[in-house]
């Protein structure tokens, strides 16, 4: 019987809001439940502070999140930067690429964001079940490296320095530090998302 | 028994349990000072330390660097809770060869009451004789044992004779006996041995008891005599729940009052193996989760479990039971870091201790032995029965705190995570006091408590008067931000070579004489690149009063012409990359 008089739910509310500098951005409003995100983009470029501003706007929200650090290296302080409540937010580390589908798949079903980066002989297997699992749990995954299926949603980083841009020509990257002195003060992250076929550039000021 | 007053106990105390434990496992530690640590805040502090190395002036406690300073030729070893449950369930077979009523405390001390038993065998003296010869024929030396009214008079008068000895407190002294002790005492009632931080979060950590022991001393109260003679509204109302259990204590009375009531059957939780577990790890994860089931159908009825009695079968039709009591209340991480102990135990038996133990007395040869072969096959069924439960006092819930029921998933899914990879694999940041990022950021285990090893700012500067200076930062020479999100712990190796292509060097005085134009390091994007820009380099010289433990270093923050930031720091002579700002 509440099974049957549940009240609808409709897509738009199954949306893990995101605010900060990614508010509005995304289709949606914000990363959608029982779907998975891949992040790309080459070393150095900002893929991981895309996705610690991902997990600040989940924590931030109230919900809990976990990051699956292969290499041991994801910055806390940096976490915190970007805004992340840390003590609701999970790193773990020394996974085994044999156990990382089971480890995944269990922060899946109690966790509502996983931030998961993927060892390079991931099976295709293994993302397809994952995927089902994460969109009958109603959690967001989003994954970072080689991602062996296809995702709902696509956010690359690139860095600064992207010509034709939404709103005219970029000239991103680190400001601050220049030959003439100074120090690193911010980044301004060139974004594509690809959603449904199409691709979008935008610029972000970190 | 008049009601309020304490059941008659005998306590078996086994001192530096740890050490013995280790022991046995490796004999090159035998007749050597040898410390084992525990993780604490910041650096491991010593648990346990064996006869050698307290001669020396080595307490528990100590960090690890002033124990070895003070006794040379000192080895450590880490805690290890399964090496000691495993070292003690011999103990207690030979214990239980005496009595079966057997509750263990944690690995080197465990209980029983004495009434049956006294008078089989005619008298208190006499069970403890017993008991200490018992003991002593597994080959552990040093075993203590005393007799009083109540777990923690019993567990004092184990305390007091010397190696080897016994103290038998006679029926209704208690309370005279606990009063020329001093109230530091209170502490023992809340140690519960290794990794107690995690488990013993229900009621009040061993900490508050200590808390309230150094302030009674500050009162003018400096034995459990002049704390008992106050009254116990007064003490209530001045000390709240932590005060009137150790003022129950000092007057020599239980912990708790008395249950009137036994549980309900209907809490026993009972998970059966299909197939049957062989191995330790299988077990104790259906373990876990039985004891969140547990807990959680005590938590219903407002019930805490101070004892509960840990059954297995296996397939032979064999029959174990083990009661495990807790200071406080079991908690289900608690709970289950009992039952896998107690599996850890049962499984992992030696045969040769098995042998050894065998009762001289009161059994039959042929039943204990056939009671004891549990490892010979799997284990299909587990029970955890309440044995004692008292009401639970609560636990408040956070006001701001969002939903509990996300809170409860997000724990379980953690803990199932800790279960697959070990503790210490998942992990949450703290950020604390430091110079450069990796000391900012103390990883702490889930589940463990969220505390800083280092303060980020002085305490102390904002009481001498200037509001301001509470503010500052006490980390001078701090690296700015803003904080790279990969920090390379430790630095992976790299190059920094100047326009010419060698090495870039700093000198004595921090200046830099070829300023550096090319980074190389595998991490980097095709392998690094040109230096557009960079700052520093900023010299560091950290405890350059110690030679042993000084380190001189240099950092630069490069940009890269492919727009790659990262932090380099130079240390004799060798770059390294610390972080990239990806």
């Amino acid at each position: 019987m509440a099974q049957r008089v549940r009240p609808t739910v409709l897509a738009a509310e199954r949306v893990v809001p995101v605010s900060g500098m990614l508010e509005g951005l995304l289709p949606g409003g914000g990363l959608q439940r029982g779907s998975v995100t891949a992040l790309d983009g080459p070393p150095g470029r900002g893929v991981t502070s895309l996705a610690l501003h991902l997990i600040a706007a989940t924590t931030a929200a109230g919900e809990w999140a976990a990051f699956i650090d292969l290499d041991g290296s994801v910055g806390g302080l940096a976490a915190a930067e970007a805004g992340a409540a840390l003590d609701r937010t999970a790193v773990v580390r020394g996974v085994p690429p044999d156990r990382w589908a089971a480890v995944t798949a269990s922060l899946v079903d109690g966790l509502t964001m996983v931030v998961a980066e993927v060892p390079s002989r991931c099976r295709a297997s293994d993302a397809r079940r994952l995927t089902a699992r994460v969109r009958e749990r109603d959690a967001v995954l989003v994954v970072t490296g080689a991602w062996p299926v296809e995702a709902a949603l696509t956010l690359r980083a690139m860095g600064g320095a992207v010509t034709g841009a939404v709103g005219g020509e970029v000239d991103g990257g680190w400001s601050g530090l220049t030959p003439e002195g100074g120090l690193l003060e911010q980044r301004c992250l060139c974004v594509a998302i690809e959603h449904r076929g199409a691709t979008r550039t935008v610029a972000l000021a970190g | 028994m008049s009601a309020g007053s304490a059941e008659r106990t005998c306590c078996v105390w086994c001192p530096d349990w740890p050490v013995v434990a280790w022991r046995q496992a490796d004999d090159a530690l035998i007749d050597r000072p040898v410390v084992v640590l525990e993780p604490a805040a910041g650096a491991p502090v010593v648990r346990a330390a064996s006869i050698e190395a307290r001669a020396e002036g080595v307490r528990a406690g100590l960090r690890r660097r002033e124990a070895e300073s003070r006794c040379p030729g000192l080895v450590a070893v880490d805690v290890d809770p399964l090496l000691e449950a495993r070292a003690f369930e011999a103990v207690a077979r030979a214990v239980e060869s005496i009595t079966p009523r057997l509750v263990l405390d944690r690995p080197g001390r465990c209980a029983f009451p004495t009434r049956g038993p006294a008078r089989y065998f005619g008298g208190d003296e006499e069970v403890a004789t017993q008991i200490m010869s018992a003991v002593e024929t597994i080959g552990v030396a040093d075993v203590r044992v005393g007799i009083a009214d109540g777990a923690f008079p019993a567990l004092l008068a184990a305390r007091g004779p010397g190696p080897g000895a016994t103290w038998v407190v006679p029926p209704g002294e208690s309370a005279e006996f606990l009063a020329s002790w001093p109230v530091g005492v209170l502490r023992l009632a809340g140690d519960t041995g290794p990794g107690s931080g995690v488990g013993s979060g229900v009621e009040e950590s061993p900490d508050a008891a200590g808390a309230l022991a150094d302030l009674l001393v500050r009162l003018g109260m400096p034995t459990l005599g002049a704390f008992a003679a106050l009254s116990e509204s007064a003490v209530t109302g001045r000390f709240g729940r932590t005060g009137a259990r150790a003022h129950r204590l000092a007057r020599g009375l239980d912990e708790h009052p008395p249950a009137l009531t036994r549980p309900p059957p209907d809490l026993t939780e009972t998970a059966e193996l299909d197939p049957p577990a062989q191995r330790l790890d299988v077990t104790a994860f259906a373990a876990k989760a039985m004891a969140d089931r547990f807990s959680a159908a005590l938590a219903d009825r407002g019930l805490a479990c101070t004892r509960v009695v840990v059954e297995a079968e296996t397939e032979h039709g064999e029959r174990l039971s083990r009661c495990w009591r807790h200071d406080g209340a079991l908690d289900a991480p608690a709970l289950a870091e009992r039952v896998r102990w107690q599996l850890e135990g049962w499984f992992a038996a030696p045969p040769s201790r098995r042998s050894c133990a065998r009762p001289r007395a009161a059994q039959d040869d042929a039943a204990f032995e056939e009671s004891y072969e549990p490892s010979t096959a799997g284990i299909i069924m587990l029970r955890l029965v309440p044995d004692c439960v008292v009401p639970a006092t609560g636990r408040q819930l956070g006001f701001w705190g969002g939903d509990p029921a996300a809170a409860d998933r997000a724990a379980r899914a953690l803990a199932r995570v800790q279960g697959l990879l070990g503790p210490g694999a998942v992990t949450t940041p703290v950020l604390q006091g430091g110079r450069s990022h990796d000391e900012r950021v103390r990883w702490v285990p889930w589940g463990e408590p969220r505390e800083p090893a280092r303060p980020d700012r002085d305490a102390r500067s904002g009481i001498d008067g200037d509001p301001a200076a509470g503010d500052a930062p006490t980390w001078p020479g701090r690296v700015p931000d803003p904080a790279p999100a990969r920090v390379y712990e430790p630095p992976r190796p790299a190059e920094l070579l100047d326009a010419q292509g060698r090495p870039v060097t700093v000198t004595g005085r921090g200046e830099c004489p070829a300023p550096p134009a090319h980074l190389r390091s595998d991490v980097l994007p095709d392998g690094g690149g040109t230096i557009a820009a960079w700052a520093g380099p900023w010299p560091e010289d950290l405890r350059w009063w110690d030679r042993l433990t000084r380190r001189r270093r240099a950092r630069w923050q490069i940009l890269t012409d492919t727009g790659v930031a990262a932090l380099v720091v130079l240390e004799s002579g060798r770059a390294a990359l610390e972080a990239v700002y990806d």
